[in-house]
């Protein structure tokens, strides 16, 4: 790069015009919705007519409201079965389909499809399968004397129920990346480790997993922030029902903002989404320092 | 040996265990959308669908068709999703060049800030972005759908950067010692060099578009503007229980994206894997 500072290959100027488009979408549609959602948290506003200040008053209904709390304790249920399971299940597809196998390329791709659908639609088929009388899985169920129990109906289980359509649908994507990670681990190592006369099993928690460390670390960054994307699914399946089962932070501003047009009360919401997901953040970061070893 | 052969039995069999699981459910719907509501009903349940190559086969196709406009629903999406990944492919490689080969006043907080952006959840954001749409004048008209994730992508942009990064100084140096201008260098040089990633971020960013159901639900009213996704979920709470119907909706909603899929899943795949280990 030293040459650079004799040789000028472009104009000053032609960085920025090539980063414009993107600077542009950055402030006008991130940055400017960001710190505006900041300071409508602490207006009444519906949209229509001026916001109007009320300082803390839409936290303070927020943090009295059992609703909210329960909202919050979803979100954060949601996310860690999400997570937990997405992370699980995909390192196990992973490790499945690491194997050399014929045909490997087509069990990988029919893994990953659930990844490009829509939620909308894996939503519905789902619910249809688990339905009650008429649901395939219900049917089985009862064929080896198991009365199925309401899987979207029951308040205590539709969370659960919603969060698994969630690690079904994307379970084949952290399967991809984790996949990725043991290809990348060198071949020596492994070879080396069974020379030495470790078991399969030792293989796998004191070499593989170890060395997957990075690419575990990023499959969690990863798995964090799909953890908030089920607004399609939850409005597909349950509308955030049966009495706010499976209503989340991410759901709850929609229905305020656009529903119940209470928008600053709404905004309220979202902040706190944004400091749920900054927390979430930080405490990666942390992992990321004192665990995972640094990617770069 | 017999050890051998019986681990890889036992692979075998929860690969296809992990695929069944993976399809059926495509295969639920694509079953039912060939089933009559006295067969969806019916205890117990029957699993080959009665219409199947059959006299009415196509019925709740026909009825899908004719009462809802499953078809111009589809053609919005098409056009939508392709707008927007166009663009994407054209904003992406041109703010990642400049990213990866250019030192700038600022560049440093612009990458960072951006990399930021791709934690926030949509929700956080949505609704300045309405009031700003609804201040220009956008409401029920494309330009929501298309216009932010045409300038905002930061995913391809970090995408396009490593893909950059990659590309040997050898070529650079020669193509500047030849006196070509940057403009010259990104579209003739480096962007050709990228479509393998160009393809993927297309049809990535195709996908993302199709499947999106917070957007159209808040921009679009007239029904003549509505997306496939959000066309089904509006069928979807007008036939609550006609199960045959809405899961014929459903698979015209995926269908499109699945034959995609099938011819493209390894690019998409391959580059799925090659940003997993960049991180």
């Amino acid at each position: 790069m030293s040459e650079k500072q004799k040789f000028k290959w472009h104009s000053w100027a032609t960085p920025w015009i090539l980063v414009f488009p993107t600077l542009i979408g950055l402030v006008i549609f991130r940055l400017i919705p960001i710190v505006s959602s900041f300071f409508l948290s602490f207006t009444k506003w519906n949209l229509i007519t001026d916001p109007k200040f009320i300082g803390l008053k839409n936290f303070k209904e927020l943090f009295s409201d059992p609703v909210f709390w329960k909202i919050l304790g979803n979100t954060l249920k949601i996310t860690a079965g999400y997570v937990t399971g997405g992370m699980i299940f995909g390192l196990l597809l992973a490790l499945l389909v690491n194997n050399k196998l014929r045909g490997m390329n087509f069990f990988r791709a029919a893994i990953y499809m659930p990844v490009i659908t829509s939620s909308v639609a894996v939503g519905i088929v789902w619910t249809r399968i688990l339905g009650p009388k008429y649901g395939i899985l219900d049917f089985f169920l009862k064929k080896i004397g198991i009365t199925a129990p309401y899987w979207l109906q029951d308040p205590s289980l539709a969370i659960w129920t919603v969060t698994f359509v969630q690690v079904w649908k994307m379970s084949g994507y952290y399967m991809i990346l984790f996949l990725a990670g043991l290809q990348a681990i060198s071949k020596e190592v492994i070879e080396a480790s069974v020379v030495d006369g470790a078991t399969p099993t030792q293989r796998l928690f004191r070499v593989t997993i170890p060395m997957l460390a990075p690419t575990t670390f990023f499959v969690l960054t990863v798995a964090i922030m799909d953890a908030f994307k089920n607004f399609e699914l939850i409005y597909a399946m349950t509308m955030g029902g049966p009495q706010n089962a499976t209503n989340t932070l991410v759901y709850s501003v929609y229905l305020n903002a656009f529903s119940y047009n209470r928008v600053g009360y709404a905004e309220s919401i979202a902040w706190v989404l944004m400091v749920v997901v900054g927390l979430l953040t930080v405490g990666n970061f942390f992992i990321k320092k004192y665990w995972a070893q640094p990617l770069e | 040996m017999v050890e051998r052969r019986f681990s890889k039995i036992l692979i075998i069999f929860f690969i296809i265990l992990a695929t069944f699981v993976s399809i059926f459910p495509f295969f639920w719907m694509l079953a039912n959308s060939f089933m009559s509501e006295d067969q969806i009903f019916a205890l117990p349940l029957k699993f080959w669908p009665d219409k199947l190559f059959k006299k009415g086969m196509w019925d709740n196709y026909r009825e899908v068709f004719s009462n809802f406009s499953f078809a111009l629903y589809t053609w919005n999406s098409f056009f939508v999703s392709f707008l927007a990944a166009l663009g994407q492919i054209i904003v992406c490689p041109m703010a990642a060049f400049a990213f990866a080969k250019m030192r700038f006043h600022g560049r440093r907080a612009i990458y960072t800030l951006l990399l930021m952006t791709l934690m926030i959840p949509v929700q956080v954001i949505i609704i300045p972005e309405y009031y700003l749409m609804m201040k220009l004048g956008w409401l029920n008209s494309y330009l929501p759908l298309i216009i932010p994730s045409f300038l905002a992508g930061a995913f391809g942009t970090f995408m396009f950067i490593s893909v950059f990064e990659a590309i040997p100084t050898a070529l650079f140096d020669a193509a500047v010692i030849d006196g070509a201008s940057a403009y010259k260098i990104l579209w003739r040089v480096y962007f050709p060099q990228a479509t393998a990633s160009t393809a993927t971020l297309f049809i990535i960013a195709f996908m993302n578009n199709w499947n999106d159901l917070l957007r159209p639900l808040l921009y679009i009213i007239n029904p003549k503007l509505f997306t496939v996704t959000m066309g089904l979920t509006r069928f979807q709470n007008q036939y609550t229980t006609k199960w045959g119907l809405i899961l014929t909706g459903s698979v015209i909603s995926v269908l499109p994206l699945i034959v995609v899929y099938i011819f493209c899943q390894r690019y998409i795949i391959e580059n799925q894997m090659s940003s997993g280990v960049k991180g």
